[in-house]
């Protein structure tokens, strides 16, 4: 007799087909590495707040790894019971769903803290990859990647509006810094920088593209932005979608290049920098014609330079720096931003731990576009909120949009009473 | 002489088929087209070294026993197998590193069964474990045991090498195939962060 749910224990081929994709001279050798000693238990931020095995790395490594090794090892194939090698049927995509979207960030931390050195991250993306290819990237994410590939931005900002936010923002910078030539320039051909946003800055934050221009105007930089392509982040990355994420890179290159700029300068997101700076050029397979650097990075360089002057008496409150996950501990981008704020404030205070053995705040892997998970979200973030807490800070530093809205809500729920800043408002409120 | 032979064929079998498993692991490899930041050696260096000590890594930190358990257990088992190997190629040297060896053996069978303790009460370990992380603390266990036990007389001896021989066999097939894996999921992490700029850390960031 036909059971009603046979369907659900076939095995899903284009799955398989997604994982030796995902794997390949990547992921493969820390599928077979693991070893499952259980060490890495509270180097996770989820697993601190609720301690349940399904929130350990090791068990959430391990679920994709089972998937690994029914395909792609020998008594996998032969003798699955042995090696808990599990077949990718419906169900138990649907399983891995929540473990490697809901209960990971992919912050990457247990791996640096791994006995063997196993990278959790690139497993835990093999597990998106192969989830994004059968259509299993949960619907808030999923969303947020038509947005950016219909729109050219996550938020579906239409272009008129990023002009008319441009129009007021630069009005008022032409009254804080009594300058009528200062301005948020959008699509004007043969400047020296692109100038990347997170469209959560036109619709949330201006004060942190104000700062920008700001800045930009003081060093005399020559800059724009594109009105079609600005966003800065790539939600293909985090949902595990590759095709989506190199399409997101190609047209952002594209566009540099229809505009003749000489530099693409990132503003403060960690998964975008990573994305574009690290991700971008493997997924299209090619290196880019055109440099592309972090702000922050240009920041530093501007006060090396001389290009901009600062008096950190202006920003006199104690201020903190949280690490995000994709800019440092995967972007490689760790001292730029400390050694700017300690030129543009007064008190600058690190957290315990940083740099790249920071925690994740919670906020990191598409979180924020998954209302589903939206509680263990908000627990998830209890030792970073203690970190905070800690340094007595009024003031957290962060280049980072999304960690900036986790840290909002943060602050929030643990009652931290901090103001959350991107590194370039506090260089702005400085500049002489 | 016939047990040797089988033992040296199963020490083959199981380089061949790691140095396989590696290579289908690797597959056509990456091609990092991103513009360098740092230097993969350095990050590899890195990650062999100060990123392993004490130091540097919180598991190792907030669990020191199970850490030294841990390492007692691979001294054991290592020292165990280079005796197997000499009695290969000069049977009085490997009696007499198996001999020395005794009570390290011991130990090391005292740290196995801790781990295979653990594995069998933890709610975690219990989670992610197959019954190939049970067989394979078992497999060693058993080597261990042999060393420390038995008089290494002829047929001592011949006991440790059928052992070895299936120990050998089993190697790239369960877990034990981490002992390969371990140096090259290292590696390319170092090579990788190092790439990047983020291995080796300019300043320390620890808890």
């Amino acid at each position: 007799m036909t059971q009603p749910d046979d369907d659900r224990v076939k095995v899903v081929p284009e799955a398989c087909e997604a994982l030796a994709r995902a794997v390949v001279g990547l992921g493969a050798y820390h599928m077979n590495s693991c070893v499952r000693c259980g060490l890495c238990a509270e180097t996770c931020h989820i697993y601190r707040a609720e301690p349940e095995p399904a929130n350990h790395p090791g068990v959430k490594v391990g679920k994709v790894i089972d998937h690994y090794r029914r395909y792609h090892t020998f008594l996998g194939r032969h003798l699955p019971a042995l090696v808990g090698a599990k077949d990718l049927t419906p169900r138990a995509l649907d399983e891995l769903v929540e473990t490697v979207y809901g209960r990971c960030t992919a912050c990457g931390r247990c791996g640096l803290h791994c006995s063997i050195g196993l990278d959790v991250g690139a497993v835990m993306r093999a597990g998106r990859n192969l989830l994004a290819a059968v259509g299993k990237v949960p619907d808030g994410l999923q969303r947020t990647v038509d947005n950016q590939l219909e729109s050219g931005n996550q938020m579906a900002i239409p272009r008129e509006e990023l002009q008319s936010t441009a129009d007021w923002l630069s009005e008022d910078l032409q009254l804080e810094m009594g300058d009528d030539e200062v301005r948020v320039h959008v699509d004007e051909p043969g400047k020296r920088v692109l100038y990347m946003v997170n469209p959560r800055e036109v619709k949330f934050f201006p004060l942190s593209l104000m700062a920008a221009a700001g800045v930009f105007h003081a060093a005399g930089e020559s800059w724009t932005m594109s009105s079609k392509f600005y966003d800065v982040t790539n939600y293909g990355f985090y949902s595990g979608d590759n095709e989506s994420a190199r399409e997101l890179t190609r047209r952002v290159i594209e566009e540099a290049r229809t505009l003749g700029v000489e530099e693409i300068i990132l503003s403060e997101c960690g998964h975008g920098f990573r994305s574009f700076r690290w991700e971008g050029p493997n997924w299209m397979e090619q290196a880019y014609p055109i440099p592309m650097r972090s702000i922050l990075e240009l920041l530093e360089e501007y006060l090396d330079c001389g290009r901009i002057t600062v008096d950190p008496e202006k920003n006199l409150d104690r201020v903190t720096l949280h690490d995000p996950c994709n800019l440092v501990r995967w972007g490689g981008i760790a001292e730029p931003q400390r050694r700017v704020l300690k030129r543009v404030v007064k008190d600058f205070v690190e957290m315990t731990p940083n740099r790249q053995d920071n925690f994740c705040c919670g906020g990191g892997g598409g979180m924020l576009s998954m209302s589903e998970y939206g509680r263990r979200r908000v627990a998830s973030g209890a030792t970073k909120a203690e970190q905070i807490r800690a340094t007595g800070a009024k003031i957290v530093a962060t280049p980072c949009h999304n960690c900036a809205d986790q840290l909002i809500d943060l602050s929030k729920n643990y009652q931290l009473g901090v103001e959350i800043q991107a590194v370039v408002e506090l260089v702005y409120n400085a500049l002489n | 002489m016939t047990a040797k032979i089988v033992l040296a064929l199963c020490i083959l079998w199981a380089a061949l088929a790691s140095v396989v498993q590696v290579l289908v692991a690797r597959g056509s490899g990456r091609t990092d087209y991103a513009v360098r930041r740092g230097n993969p050696l350095r990050g590899i260096i890195y990650n062999f070294t100060v990123a392993m000590t004490p130091a540097h890594k919180e598991s190792v930190r907030r669990h020191p026993f199970k850490f030294v358990v841990g390492v007692v257990m691979h001294i054991g088992v290592l020292v165990c197998l280079l005796g197997v190997l000499l009695l290969l190629v000069g049977p009085s040297a490997g009696v007499g590193v198996l001999a020395w060896a005794r009570p390290l053996a011991a130990l090391s069978l005292l740290a196995g069964l801790y781990l295979l303790f653990r594995r069998c009460v933890d709610v975690n370990l219990r989670a992610m474990s197959c019954p190939d992380d049970y067989i394979a603390i078992l497999a060693v266990c058993v080597l261990v045991a042999i060393v420390a036990f038995i008089p290494l007389g002829v047929i001592g001896q011949l006991v440790l090498l059928i052992y070895a021989s299936v120990l050998f066999i089993y190697f790239p097939l369960g877990k034990l195939r981490h002992a390969v894996f371990f140096f090259v999921a290292r590696a390319d992490f170092g090579r990788r962060l190092g790439y990047r700029g983020t291995f080796p850390p300019v300043a320390g960031g620890l808890e």
